[in-house]
């Protein structure tokens, strides 16, 4: 990447640098929550996999989106470099997406634990 | 959203945004671009500190992944001080608004050499926290997956 284009302004650099910081902050409390759902809530009656139902997709979407923050980092220096355009990011649409899926389900649980009670 | 014309490679403030000789600033940043470096650092601290929190609270269930997890946290402390340590590529030094060197050509980013070494470096220290936050991840996966009960006594 080095070699592309021209060193952009710092501030610009930087800029990009916090911008995946806090998406991996984003991403660390989503394996923490997913994390807290398994050891911290008590199991669904009538649904023993309830609590990794919804843990387990908050855990890997932490780590796609840590994974997926690195990508855009570097697809952002690149066309910074070129003085491009800076390309669109997915990552609040996916985030956003998942979280009212995740969100939804969980209210789907929490019905059908309570039906079955 | 992140679209539209992008900053030009090396060119300095908007010229839009770029306060009149003597008249007010609107971005701080304008006055001294050495705050984008100080932002950075503490978005660095946020993050080793959400590291810390996450360590500490595993300590109590695990102390070998508690004290792996403080150890990382300390690990970006560390690498957030560096990140901010020498200057930049296309950094440039603080400058008074309205001087001569504020109006000369909206402030054009200075090459430096050793800039390929520097963003090599850089580009390191970021994996490590995607590195990072992907092994607390698979650890949690694996928690999750094989672990039949509760192993967080946090209530």
């Amino acid at each position: 990447m080095a070699d592309e284009g021209r060193e952009p302004d710092a501030r610009f650099t930087f800029a990009n640098e916090r911008t995946f910081l806090a998406w991996n902050r984003t991403a660390l409390a989503l394996v923490v929550a997913g994390l807290a759902i398994v050891q911290l809530l008590p199991p669904f009656a009538g649904v023993p996999w309830g609590r990794r139902i919804i843990a387990i997709p908050l855990i890997l979407l932490g780590a796609a989106v840590s994974v997926a923050s690195y990508l855009e980092l570097q697809r952002n220096q690149r066309a910074l470099r070129r003085g491009d355009p800076l390309p669109r990011s997915v990552l609040p649409a996916i985030l956003a997406g998942a979280i009212a899926v995740l969100g939804l389900l969980a209210v789907a649980l929490v019905l059908t634990s309570l039906a079955l009670r | 959203m992140t679209s539209g014309p992008g900053p030009g490679a090396g060119s300095g403030p908007d010229p839009e945004r770029r306060p009149a000789a003597g008249g007010p600033v609107e971005d701080m940043e304008e006055l001294d671009p050495g705050l984008a470096r100080e932002r950075t650092e503490l978005a660095w601290r946020r993050t080793a500190i959400s590291y810390a929190a996450l360590g500490a609270a595993l300590l109590k269930a695990s102390p070998p992944a508690g004290a792996l997890v403080l150890a990382a946290s300390a690990l970006i402390w560390g690498t957030g001080r560096l990140a901010g340590g020498p200057q930049r590529a296309g950094e440039r030094a603080p400058r008074r608004a309205g001087g001569r060197a504020a109006r000369r050509a909206g402030g054009r980013a200075p090459r430096r050499a050793g800039g390929r070494a520097a963003l090599e470096t850089n580009q390191r220290r970021l994996l490590l926290i995607t590195v990072a936050v992907t092994a607390v991840a698979l650890g949690a996966l694996a928690l999750a997956l094989l672990a039949r009960h509760s192993t967080l006594p946090l209530r």
